[in-house]
This record gives structure tokens, sequence and C-alpha cells, in this order.
């Protein structure tokens, strides 16, 4: 994995843009708000699952008429966020932050596959209601909590300095 | 005036704390960003339906009913948790000029918000023509740049 990383460092193509003065402000800027898009657009949805709020839209109006904004921020999100870990690899090799929310966003895609391709096609049953599926509402809070988890973590990328104990013991950069 | 007025606050005794205090300011900024994409969504929501898109089968009016308090607390925890941010880096933020350009946006988005906006998104649908998707365009193109002066603030300075 390192030795990926490492590669990654040395292309010409990562120095240029490590090197170049407006490539990172640019990224990173589009990076939060193609995050504001995506994550925001989101926790509507969540929202609207666990039953706080939206209550009377129909359940299936949001994946149909919202998720292809949700999808283009998060496709931006991606590509920047990319870019950004081509650009300094070896910054966020060791970072605890970084893999955290990596982890997080797994997580966070698989338990959206799951409510997709299970929980959601009842829906028609629950679609108008208000009597939201404990299963739905379950989905729709640990989504809320790990795509939380995800935008603190990303935060947290910029402070090398406060890592876990544990982590800097395994001493992953050396 | 202004300018001793922004020594003052670097020199609160909150201040020094926020910058010793090292979990502080991480701790903060990452409440000021969940507060941040509450807002984003809440305000998308009513500006896309503004434009004619997303959640086109139920009226402006009642999404923006219903989004308006998640519009208003989540702008209030902005404003809670960005002031520690600003009191603690006063003269990083007053010789900064993307945060006087962010000052200025957000009260013309805030004046914006809660006259024209409120205004057509509350009006009956089909009555006031274009203005809908001309204040929609407005209000995000407003917000966006308010962010991007935020993170240019970190950045540039």
């Amino acid at each position: 994995m390192r030795s990926a990383f490492e590669w990654v460092d040395a292309l010409p193509s990562s120095i240029a843009l490590r090197e170049s003065l407006n490539a990172y402000p640019t990224l990173l800027t589009t990076h939060v708000v193609s995050m504001c898009l995506f994550a925001g657009l989101i926790a509507f949805w969540d929202m609207r699952l666990v039953g706080l709020t939206l209550r009377k839209v129909p359940v299936s109006n949001i994946p149909t008429r919202l998720f292809p904004w949700a999808l283009t921020g998060y496709g931006i999100n991606l590509i920047t966020g990319g870019l950004l870990l081509y650009s300094q690899p070896m910054r966020y090799y060791d970072n605890f932050y970084f893999w955290a929310k990596m982890a997080l966003m797994a997580v966070a895609g698989f338990n959206m596959l799951w409510f997709h391709y299970a929980t959601y096609k009842s829906v028609q049953a629950w679609d108008q209601g208000r009597e939201i599926p404990m299963s739905a509402r379950l989905a729709g809070v640990v989504s809320l909590v790990l795509w939380a988890g995800v935008v603190v973590t990303g935060r947290m990328m910029a402070y090398a300095g406060l890592m876990p104990e544990w982590w800097n013991n395994l001493n992953i950069g050396a | 005036m202004t300018q001793s007025f922004f020594e003052w606050m670097q020199g609160l005794s909150f201040s020094a704390w926020m910058l010793e205090e090292t979990w502080a300011s991480p701790i903060i900024q990452c409440m000021h960003l969940l507060a941040l994409v509450a807002f984003a969504g809440a305000v998308l929501v009513v500006d896309m339906r503004l434009l004619g898109r997303g959640l086109i089968k139920t009226s402006t009016a009642r999404l923006a009913r219903e989004l308006d308090r998640w519009m208003i607390w989540s702008f209030v925890a902005l404003f809670v948790t960005g002031a520690p941010q600003v009191l603690s880096t006063a003269l990083k933020q007053y010789y900064s000029p993307f945060f006087w350009w962010k000052m200025q946006i957000i009260v013309i988005g805030l004046v914006f918000t809660f006259t024209i906006r409120r205004r057509v998104a509350f009006a009956e649908e089909g009555t006031l023509g274009h203005w809908p998707k001309v204040v929609g365009v407005l209000s995000i193109g407003i917000w966006t740049s308010v962010s991007v002066w935020a993170r240019l603030i970190g950045l540039l300075s």
C-alpha cells in the first residue's frame, strides 16, 4: 500500500498539481461546495425517512427528483477528493482521519445499497402515509450518523497533530 | 475604529482560550461544517423547486413553510459556531478581503432571503412568471459564494 502511495507521490502530474498555486484552493473549495449539494440533499432524505421533516412529501418522490442532483454533487466530490489525494498522497497515507473517512464512506455506501435493495422495495406500502417502517427509519439514522462522520473526519484531516495515540503508536508513516 | 474593535476581540481571554485549547477549534469547525450542510440542504430543496426542479409534486409554499425553521436554526448554528472562530482569529479575518466579502454577501443573502425569496416562495404558483427561477438562481449564487469566500479565508489569507 505504502509503495503505491509513494509511486503516485513521485508522478510528474502529482508533483505539478502539488506545486500549483491555484490547484489546492480551487479543488478544496469545489470539494466543499459539492459536499453541500450532496450531503445537504442526502441529509433531508435521511430526515424524511426518520420522520423529522418533509412528512407531506411522498417518500418515493425524493430519490427520483433529488437523487440525480445529489449524485451530481457526489460525483464532483469524488473527482475533487480524488485529485486532492492524488496531489498529496503521502500527506494522507498516515492520516488516521483519512482512513476513518474512507471506512465511513464505504459503510455509508453499503447502508445505502442495503436500503435500496431491501427496505425500499416495499416503498409503495408506506409512500404516502406517515408510518415509515422501523428498518427504513433505522437506515435513515445510520446514514445521518455515517455522513456526519464523513464530514467531521474530512475536516479533521487538516489536524495532523491530533491523531489518536494508538494510531501514532502504529508508526504507519515511518 | 474597526481595526481596534478586531484587536479588542483578538485580545479577549476567550480568544486566547480558543487558541490554547487543542480541541476547541477543530470541534467548533466540525460543528460549523455540519450546520453548513443542514443550511445548504434546507435552502437547496426550496431553490430547486423555485427553478422547477426537485420536488415538483409539492408546492413551493409548502416546502418553504416546512423547511423555513431548518434554514433559520441551521443559520443560527452557523452564527454560533462561526463567531468563536472570528473571535479567536480576529486580526487574520480583519486583514482578509474574503472575510469582508463573505460578511457583505451574508447580509445581502439574509435581506434577500427574508424579503424577495420569501415573498416569491410563498406566492401562488404560476402567478409570477419567470421570477421564481430568477430568485432560485440568485439564492443559490449568493449562498454558494458565501461558502467559497469562507473556504478561501483559511486558504489564501
